[in-house]
C-alpha cells in the first residue's frame, strides 16, 4: 500500500471527498489494470455525454466533439509516450514528433495505393509500434553518455533531421506531397462497420479509447516494476543507480524504445484516421506541443499526463476559438501606441495559442515544475534540490 | 613549461590547408559567400557557448534574440525613414555606428532581463527546467514579435549599397561582404581581449571553471551571469544588424533555425570555448554553402543537424574543448 | 488546495465565456441586416463589412455556403480576399426562397495553412446539415485531406484555387482520394492544373524572353516543386537546357539566404530563373538577391504564388523584391485574365471591402456563384446540389466567363494568364494568355 502512495496519486482522485477516495484508492491499488479500463470506460463515456449539454451544445455537434475527442486521444497517446522518456527516466526528448512521424509513415506505406500494399489496420498498430521502438532505440542509443542538456539538443536535431529525409525521399514516401489515401482500419462487420469510412467519427473514438486504455493499463505495470523504479533511479541520480547495479544502458533504451512505441500507436492510428500523411505534420512546434501537455499535465504522472494532453487539445481546439468569439463580442477598444497598434477585440487567440504555451510553460516551470497533477515523488524531487541549493547558498554567505 | 611549438600551428593549418583546398573547389565568390553566413552564425554562437560556459544552460531563447535585434534594426530604420541606400557616406557611417550600438544595447538589455527573471530563479533547479523555460521563452518572444510586426516576411531597408564591388585579385566581391566579415571579426577580437585581459573577463572565466570557488573569492556572481547573457545577447543583436544589411529581410521565424545552426556551431567548435564557437560558425558557414555547391542544396539542413548529431555523439567536447568532467 | 480552487474557477469562467459567445453561433440569422454569421472567428480587416445577405426575405428557407480557406496568420492574404470574394457574390445575387449564409472556417493553424485542420473543419462543415456545398480549400495539400471526406459525404466543394493534378485526374492518383464514391465526385475546381501552368511558366521562359539557359529553383512543397518539374520538363522539351538537369530545392524553413543557390547560377550564365513556391516561402527574396548578385538584369518568373498584390502591398512579392527586382519578372495565374467585367467587379470589391481585389476573389465569386446556380435550380437538398454541380453538361455563366466542369471537376476553362511587372503602375500587367484547350 505504502508503494502506490509514494507513486502519487492519481489526478482524479483529488477531486472525490475523502473517504470515496480512499475506497477508490484501496481497490485501484489492488486491482490496478482494471481500474484503469473502468476508468477510461467511464470518462470514454462520460464526454460524449457532457457535449450534448450546454454550455458545450453550442460549440459544436456531438459528432464534431467527437470527432475531436478522437483526435485528442492521439495527443494523449503522445504524452503518455513521452511521459515515460521525460517524466519517468528523466530523459528530455525534443524529438519525440519523430517517432510520431516513423509510425505515421509505416503504416502509410504499408496501406495505401502509393505502395500498392495492404495490410490491415489491427496487425499494423503492433508492427507501427515495434517500428518506432526500434527507431527509439536507435535514436536513442548514441545519446547514452550524453548529459540532459547534450541529450536534449541529439534529440532536437533528430527531430529536425528524420521529417527532411521523409521529404526529400520521394520514391519511398513521395516526397513533399506525402502519402495521401492511405487505408481505413475496417471492424470487418463487427458492430455491423466494415471500413471506418469518413463520415462517423464514432469507430474511432471507441478504437483509440481502447488503446489509450491498454497502453496505460501497460504503463502503470511497468512505473510498479523493477523497470519503472530503475527509470525513477536513473532519473533522480544516475551515478548512485549505477553504483546500486541498474544496467543504465538497458534503462534507457528501454525507456526510449517504449515512449517511442506509444508515438509508434499513436502515428499509425493518426495516419489511418487522416488518411494523409505529409512530412510537414512533424515539426518542432508538435513535439513542443506534446512537451508542453507532459510539462502542464504532471511529468512522471501517468492520468496527469493523460488529462493534461486532453486538456491542452481542447483548449487548443475548442477553448480559445470561443474565446476569439467572446472578446471579438465584447468589442474592447483598440490601444494605440504611436507606431504600434494593439487591438484586443482583433486578436485571434488561436493563432497565439504558441504564445500562451510559452507563458504557461515558464509559468509553470517558475511557480509549480511539478505539473498540475504532480506525482509526488516529482514534487519532492524537485523542490528539494531548490531547497538543497538555497541553503549551501546561506553557508558560503555565512562563511 | 616546454611545450612543442609545432602542436599549437596543428589546427590552424590543416584549416588554412582546407580553406585552399575549398577555395579551389568553391571559387571566390562561394568563398567569401562561407565567410558572410559563418560570420553570422560565429556572432550568435559566441552568445550560446558563453552562457553555456557559465551557468550549463542552453539558452533555446537565444537565437530568437537575434531575431529580435533584426527587427529592432528594421524597426529603428524604418522609423528614421530610411527606406534605400544612403550614399552619403558620413551618414552611412553615422547611421551604422548607430544602429549597432542601439541593437546591441537593446538585445544586451532583453538578455539580461530573460535572465534575470526566467533563469535565475531556476539556478538550482534540476537541469530539466531551465531548459523547459528557455524553449517557453523562446516561443513568446516569436509571438510577441508576430503581435507587433504580424507574420509574413518583412522587406527591410539595405543602407548599405548592395551591389558596390571591391575588386580583390581579379574577382568583384560585394563590399558589404567584406564589411559583415569585417564587423563580425573585430567583435570577436574585442571579446576575446574583454574574456582575457579585463577584470570582469576574470571574473567570468572563474565562474565558468568553479562557481563556489569564485564566489569565495570574492566574485559577483549575479553580476558576472549578467554581464555574460549582456554580451553574448549584444552579439546576438549586431548578427541581427548583419540580417538586415546583408540580406534585406526579417520574419518572425528566422530564430530557430538560425539558432539550431549556431549552437551546432558552438557545439562542433567545443561549447565553453569562445575561440572554437567563432571557428565552429565559419565551419558551419563552409558546410552549408559546399553542400549547395556540390548540388545537394535541399540537403543543407539535414546535414548540418547530421553534423550536431554526429559531433555529440562522438566528440561532445568538440574541436577545440577541453574534456568536462561528469557533472550531475 | 488552493490550486484546485483557483482550477474551478478557472473552469467556470471558461465556461461562461463559452457559454456567452456560444449563443451568438447556434443562433440562425434571419431576416435583413444579418450578418454572415461565422461559426468560427475569422479575424478580417474587412470586418465591418458583413455582407447582408441579397436573398433575406422572411419565411425563407436557411441554408449555408460553407469556407474552408487560411484565414489567419501568413495565410490570411491569400484567404480574405478569396473569402471576400464570396461574400460579394451573396451580396449580389438573389437565391429566391433562400436565405444564406456563410459557415466560416480557418484552416490556418499557427499562420500556416494545415491539412489535418482542413479535414477536421470539413467534418464540421458536413456535420452542419444546413451546409449546401463548400468554396475551397485554397492549397491543394490541403485538399488531399478533405476530398475522401466531402466525398463520402457527398458535401461537394468547389476550390477556387487548388491547381495539383493528382486532386482530380485519374491518371494521377485521383480516383484514390474518391474512393468512396469514384462515380459521384463531390469537387470541383475553378482554376486550372499545375501541369499547364509549369508550361505556360516555361512558355514565357521560351517564347516571350527568348530565354535558352534556365535555372530553377523550387522551396520543396508540393505546389512548388510541382511546378519547377514541370518547367523543366516542358522547357527542356522547347529546346533549352536547365542548369544542373533539375530544380534545386531550398530547405523549406531557411532563412531566405539563397546567396550561394544564386552564386552557383551566376557560374553558368543563365538567362533566366524559375522559382517554384510563394512569396513566403522567398520568391521575393530571391528577387532581391538576384539584384544584390547582380543578377538583376536577369528575367525572373514563377506562378501563381507569386500573384499577390502591387509593390504597394506589403509582404506582396512585388514589394519584398524591391524597386530594382521588379522589373523583368514573370508569373502566371492559373485563371482566365480577360473576364468579362473587371472594372465593375474592381469597383463592387472595392465598394464593399475599402481594398482591391485578390488575386482569386474572381475565383472565389465564381465558385459561390456556381453553387447559387445549383441552389437555384435543385433547392436545399445536399445530395441534389452536388449532383447538379458536377454535371458536365452544365454550363456556367460567371465573373470568370462561361466554363463548364468535365467528369473529374476540372474546369474546361485551361486559361493560364501571363502578367509582367508594369514599372508604370508598379503593379502585374497582363501580357497575353493562351488556352490549352480540352484536356
Amino acid at each position: 500500500m505504502s508503494a502506490r502512495r509514494l507513486q502519487g496519486g492519481s489526478a482524479p482522485l483529488r477531486l472525490l471527498p475523502g473517504a470515496l477516495r480512499r475506497g477508490v484508492e484501496r481497490f485501484a491499488g489492488r486491482h490496478q489494470s482494471l481500474a484503469v479500463l473502468v476508468g477510461v470506460a467511464l470518462v470514454g463515456a462520460f464526454l460524449p455525454v457532457i457535449v450534448g449539454v450546454p454550455p458545450f451544445s453550442g460549440f459544436g455537434n456531438r459528432n464534431d466533439f467527437v470527432d475531436g475527442f478522437a483526435n485528442a486521444g492521439v495527443f494523449v497517446l503522445l504524452a503518455l509516450g513521452l511521459n515515460v522518456v521525460v517524466g519517468l527516466a528523466g530523459l528530455l526528448d525534443l524529438g519525440y514528433a519523430a517517432f510520431f512521424a516513423i509510425g505515421s509513415y509505416a503504416y502509410a506505406y504499408s496501406a495505401s495505393p502509393f505502395s500498392h500494399l495492404d495490410v490491415p489496420f489491427w496487425p499494423m498498430l503492433l508492427v507501427g509500434a515495434m517500428v518506432a521502438a526500434t527507431f527509439g532505440i536507435l535514436l536513442g542509443a548514441p545519446t547514452l553518455r550524453l548529459r540532459g542538456d547534450y541529450l536534449a539538443i541529439v534529440t532536437l536535431g533528430f527531430g529536425e533531421i528524420v521529417p527532411v529525409v521523409f521529404l526529400n525521399s520521394d520514391t519511398y514516401t513521395n516526397g513533399t506531397n506525402g502519402i495521401s489515401a492511405v487505408y481505413q482500419p475496417s471492424a470487418y462487420g463487427l458492430f455491423g462497420i466494415g471500413s471506418f469510412g469518413f463520415g462517423n467519427p464514432w469507430p474511432y473514438y471507441v478504437t483509440v479509447l481502447a488503446i489509450v486504455a491498454v497502453a496505460m493499463m501497460l504503463l502503470y505495470r511497468l512505473q510498479d516494476s523493477r523497470l519503472g523504479r530503475a527509470w525513477v533511479a536513473i532519473r533522480e541520480d544516475e551515478v548512485a543507480a549505477a553504483s546500486m547495479g541498474v544496467n543504465t544502458v538497458t534503462t534507457k533504451l528501454l525507456a526510449f524504445a517504449i515512449g517511442a512505441s506509444t508515438a509508434g500507436l499513436a502515428g499509425v492510428f493518426n495516419a489511418s484516421k487522416l488518411s494523409l500523411v505529409s512530412p510537414d505534420q512533424f515539426g518542432f512546434t508538435v513535439s513542443f506541443t506534446i512537451l508542453a501537455m507532459v510539462v502542464l499535465g504532471g511529468m512522471g504522472n501517468i492520468w496527469g499526463v493523460a488529462i493534461g494532453a486532453f486538456t491542452l487539445y481542447e483548449v487548443q481546439s475548442v477553448f480559445l476559438k470561443q474565446l476569439t468569439n467572446f472578446v471579438h463580442g465584447i468589442h474592447l477598444p483598440a490601444v494605440d501606441l504611436g507606431f504600434l497598434r494593439l487591438d484586443i477585440s482583433a486578436i485571434d487567440f488561436v493563432q497565439y495559442q504558441f504564445l500562451l504555451y510559452g507563458l504557461a510553460l515558464v509559468s509553470m516551470m517558475l511557480l509549480r515544475p511539478e505539473g498540475l497533477f504532480p506525482s509526488r515523488e516529482r514534487k519532492r524531487e524537485l523542490h528539494e534540490s531548490a531547497e538543497e541549493a538555497a541553503e549551501s547558498n546561506e553557508e558560503v554567505v555565512q562563511a | 613549461m616546454r611545450r612543442r611549438p609545432g602542436r599549437a600551428l596543428l589546427v590552424p593549418a590543416i584549416l588554412l590547408l582546407l580553406a585552399t583546398l575549398d577555395w579551389s573547389y568553391m571559387g571566390t565568390e562561394q568563398f567569401v559567400n562561407a565567410l558572410t553566413i559563418g560570420a553570422v552564425y560565429a556572432l550568435i554562437a559566441l552568445g550560446y557557448t558563453m552562457v553555456y560556459g557559465i551557468i550549463e544552460l542552453i539558452n533555446f531563447a537565444h537565437g530568437d534574440v537575434f531575431m529580435v535585434g533584426s527587427f529592432v534594426t528594421y524597426w529603428l530604420l524604418s522609423s528614421l525613414g530610411f527606406n534605400g541606400t544612403i550614399s552619403d557616406l558620413p551618414l552611412l557611417v553615422v547611421v551604422l555606428v548607430g544602429t549597432f550600438l542601439a541593437a546591441m544595447v537593446v538585445m544586451g538589455g532583453i538578455g539580461v532581463v530573460i535572465e534575470r527573471f526566467a533563469y535565475r530563479p531556476l539556478r538550482n533547479a534540476p537541469r530539466l527546467a531551465p531548459l523547459i523555460t528557455a524553449i517557453g521563452v523562446s516561443f513568446i518572444l516569436q509571438n510577441i514579435i508576430q503581435i507587433f510586426f504580424g507574420p509574413s516576411v518583412i522587406s527591410a531597408p539595405q543602407v548599405m549599397d548592395v551591389q558596390a564591388r571591391v575588386n580583390l585579385g581579379g574577382v568583384d566581391v560585394s563590399v558589404v561582404k567584406l564589411f559583415v566579415i569585417a564587423v563580425a571579426f573585430i567583435l570577436m577580437i574585442a571579446l576575446q581581449t574583454f574574456v582575457s585581459r579585463t577584470r570582469m573577463g576574470r571574473a567570468m572565466r572563474s565562474t565558468a571553471i568553479d562557481r563556489d570557488a569564485a564566489q569565495l573569492m570574492g566574485v559577483d556572481i549575479n553580476t558576472t551571469i549578467a554581464v555574460t547573457f549582456f554580451i553574448g545577447s549584444a552579439l546576438a543583436g549586431a548578427a541581427g544588424v548583419v540580417q538586415v544589411l546583408y540580406l534585406g529581410t526579417t520574419n518572425f521565424q528566422l530564430g530557430f533555425q538560425a539558432g539550431l545552426k549556431a549552437f551546432t556551431s558552438a557545439v562542433l567548435g567545443g561549447i565553453g570555448n569562445i575561440t572554437g564557437a567563432a571557428l565552429g560558425g565559419f565551419l558551419i558557414g563552409f558546410i552549408e554553402v559546399n553542400s549547395t555547391v556540390a548540388g545537394f542544396s535541399r540537403w543543407s539542413e539535414a546535414i548540418v543537424f547530421g553534423i550536431l548529431v554526429l559531433v555529440l555523439v562522438f566528440r561532445p567536447t568538440g574541436l577545440l574543448g577541453q574534456q568536462l568532467g561528469e557533472r550531475a | 488546495m488552493k490550486l484546485a480552487r483557483v482550477g474551478a474557477a478557472l473552469a467556470i469562467a471558461s465556461i461562461v465565456v463559452g457559454a456567452c459567445s456560444g449563443s451568438a453561433t447556434t443562433a440562425p440569422s434571419a431576416g435583413g441586416g444579418a450578418s454572415a454569421a461565422p461559426a468560427s472567428a475569422a479575424p478580417s480587416a474587412g470586418g465591418g463589412a458583413s455582407a447582408a445577405p441579397a436573398s433575406a426575405a422572411a419565411g425563407a428557407v436557411d441554408v449555408k455556403i460553407g469556407i474552408e480557406l487560411p484565414l489567419s496568420g501568413a495565410d490570411l492574404p491569400n484567404g480574405e480576399p478569396t473569402l471576400n470574394g464570396v461574400k460579394l457574390a451573396l451580396a449580389q445575387i438573389p437565391v429566391p426562397g433562400f436565405n444564406v449564409t456563410l459557415n466560416v472556417q480557418d484552416d490556418a493553424v499557427n499562420g500556416v495553412h494545415d491539412p489535418q485542420q482542413g479535414a477536421k473543419n470539413i467534418a464540421t462543415l458536413v456535420n452542419d446539415t444546413t451546409v449546401m456545398g463548400v468554396v475551397g480549400p485554397f492549397n491543394s495539400n490541403v485538399a488531399m485531406a478533405e476530398i475522401p471526406i466531402g466525398n463520402a459525404a457527398g458535401l461537394v466543394q468547389c476550390s477556387p484555387a487548388n491547381t495539383n493534378i493528382s486532386l482530380t485526374k485519374p491518371e494521377f492518383g485521383a480516383l484514390d482520394l474518391r474512393k468512396t464514391n469514384p462515380d459521384k465526385i463531390a469537387y470541383v475546381r475553378v482554376a486550372t492544373t499545375d501541369d499547364i501552368q509549369g508550361a505556360a511558366g516555361a512558355d514565357i521562359a521560351y517564347t516571350i524572353v527568348k530565354a535558352r539557359k534556365a535555372f530553377v529553383i523550387d522551396d520543396t512543397e508540393t505546389y512548388g516543386k510541382a511546378l519547377s518539374d514541370q518547367f523543366v520538363a516542358t522547357f527542356t522539351k522547347l529546346g533549352g537546357t536547365v542548369i544542373g538537369g533539375s530544380s534545386h530545392g531550398v530547405p523549406k524553413s531557411g532563412q531566405g539566404d539563397f546567396t550561394s543557390l544564386l552564386s552557383l547560377a551566376k557560374k553558368d550564365s543563365p538567362d533566366f530563373v524559375f522559382f517554384g513556391g510563394v512569396t513566403a516561402t522567398g520568391g521575393g527574396l530571391l528577387r532581391k538577391q538576384m539584384v544584390t548578385a547582380g543578377m538583376g538584369a536577369i528575367p525572373m518568373g514563377g506562378g501563381d504564388g507569386l500573384s499577390d498584390g502591387a509593390a504597394s502591398v506589403k509582404g506582396s512579392f512585388l514589394n519584398l523584391a524591391g524597386d530594382q527586382g521588379d522589373p523583368n519578372t514573370y508569373m502566371t495565374v492559373a485563371a482566365t485574365h480577360d473576364i468579362p467585367n473587371p472594372t465593375k467587379l474592381a469597383a463592387d470589391y472595392k465598394a464593399m471591402f475599402g481594398a482591391e481585389p485578390g488575386a482569386y476573389s474572381a475565383s472565389g465569386y465564381a465558385c459561390a456563384q456556381v453553387i447559387l446556380e445549383a441552389l437555384k435550380n435543385v433547392g436545399g437538398d445536399r445530395a441534389k446540389v452536388r449532383a447538379y454541380v458536377t454535371d458536365p453538361s452544365h454550363t456556367y455563366d460567371t465573373v470568370l466567363g462561361k466554363f463548364q466542369f468535365d467528369k473529374n471537376g476540372d474546369t474546361t476553362q485551361r486559361i493560364i494568364s501571363d502578367y509582367t511587372f508594369d514599372p508604370g503602375t508598379k503593379d502585374w500587367k497582363f501580357v497575353s494568355q493562351k488556352d490549352f484547350g480540352a484536356g
